[in-house]
């Protein structure tokens, strides 16, 4: 499936395969779930939000180091 | 299928590791607030009739801080005021300044802006630059700690202000006493908690009112509200030992959910027996350069100012 993801500047389209939740997606970018809030098509999900095929992902980085 | 624990809302935006609560937009953002102000009556924070000061970077702290202070301003409670103070620290402050005015204009809470640059004649980024090869110098937490305790002092009593609010979070607290206890500042911890308690009139009152809100809910809570932060890092703080506390707890608390709290709550129980075995009241003099609060003949700030005018920096 194929999901839009936005993160600051960035905005890019993923192909990722099988059911994947929000937290496995973090993972697959690398971004540690504690520090993001996540939008899925302009709501707010918590972190085992499925992921489904068109969905827009808005990752928010509320916390920075310091 | 995850459903709000209190209204039944199946749209849920957070489930709390630490209490297992699980809570839709609406009742996050209600019982957040109702927890800050809870704390604020528990620990007498404020008072009726209180001028209060926040410090307001712009950042999702003060800017939630905000919201709340200003509910109690409607109310009557309270009178408030704004204090953005700009360090100097170039592509980062700007949008902090810019954010922070625009979101009291918007509730109409009077804002100053202050900056090291007016006051003092140069910006952090000058004294690093300029120090940053001496052997005597402190990191650029050290500095900016030290002249925004300053002008939060003295634009206060500019104001009138009978209280300064900071918008310092679970985490920094936790960090703070973690900090201070592993480099065995015991003076300092016994200064820790959610209002100053200084016998020296010249200090105004200081208080935190979200201390017991952690720092990721507060970043859900206006995000949840659609409220215009400034989100970004300061470029000088990732070099901190802060720093590496805060990761540390980090990484613990994604384990242990409960860490920050039971850390916070066993310190609080501690803090009578520290103030009374260690603390000591310091700063009862007045510098004689600005007439603020002062242990010897200047007080910290001014203290370094006189050493850079002698390094010629």
């Amino acid at each position: 499936m194929v999901v839009t993801v936005i993160k600051g500047e960035n905005k890019k389209k993923l192909d990722i395969n099988g059911n994947k939740t929000v937290k496995d997606l973090l993972e697959l970018l690398d971004v540690p779930s504690e520090t993001v809030v996540v939008k899925k098509n302009d709501f707010i999900v918590i972190d085992e939000e499925q992921v489904q095929d068109g969905d827009t992902l808005e990752i928010i980085q509320v916390i920075y180091g310091g | 299928m995850n459903v709000c624990s209190k209204c039944g809302n199946p749209h849920v935006i957070i489930k709390k590791k630490s209490s297992g609560q699980i809570l839709c937009r609406e009742c996050f953002i209600e019982t957040t607030e109702s927890k800050v102000l809870h704390d604020i009556r528990k620990y007498k924070l404020v008072e009726k009739g209180d001028k209060v000061l926040l410090g307001l970077s712009g950042g999702k702290d003060s800017v939630m801080l905000l919201e709340i202070l200003n509910s109690l301003k409607e109310r009557h409670v309270i009178d408030l005021v704004a204090v953005t103070i700009d360090e100097g620290i170039s592509g980062y402050r700007e949008d902090g300044v810019r954010i922070a005015k625009l979101n009291t204009e918007k509730l109409g809470v009077k804002h100053r802006i202050v900056s090291f640059k007016d006051y003092f004649g140069f910006t952090l980024d000058d004294v690093m630059k300029k120090t940053s090869d001496q052997p005597h110098s402190r990191h650029p937490c050290t500095y900016c700690g030290v002249f925004r305790r300053w002008f939060l002092n003295r634009v206060a009593k500019e104001e009138g202000a009978t209280k300064i609010a900071t918008g310092h979070n679970l985490n920094d607290e936790t960090e703070s006493i973690l900090m201070n206890y592993l480099e065995g500042n015991i003076q300092n911890l016994t200064r820790i908690g959610p209002k100053s308690e200084s016998r020296n009139e010249r200090f105004t009152v200081k208080i935190k009112p979200l201390r017991e809100i952690p720092e990721k809910e507060i970043g859900l809570y206006v995000v949840a509200k659609g409220l215009e932060v400034h989100f970004a890092g300061c470029p000088y703080a990732g070099e901190s030992f802060r720093a590496e506390i805060g990761s540390f707890i980090n990484d613990l608390t994604a384990k242990h959910p409960t860490i920050m709290y039971s850390t916070l709550r066993g310190f609080d129980k501690m803090k009578p027996v520290l103030k009374k075995e260690f603390a000591e009241e310091s700063h009862t003099g007045i510098c004689e350069n600005c007439g603020e609060p002062a242990s010897g003949r200047l007080c910290k700030a001014c203290s370094f100012v006189e050493r850079w005018d002698e390094d010629k920096v």
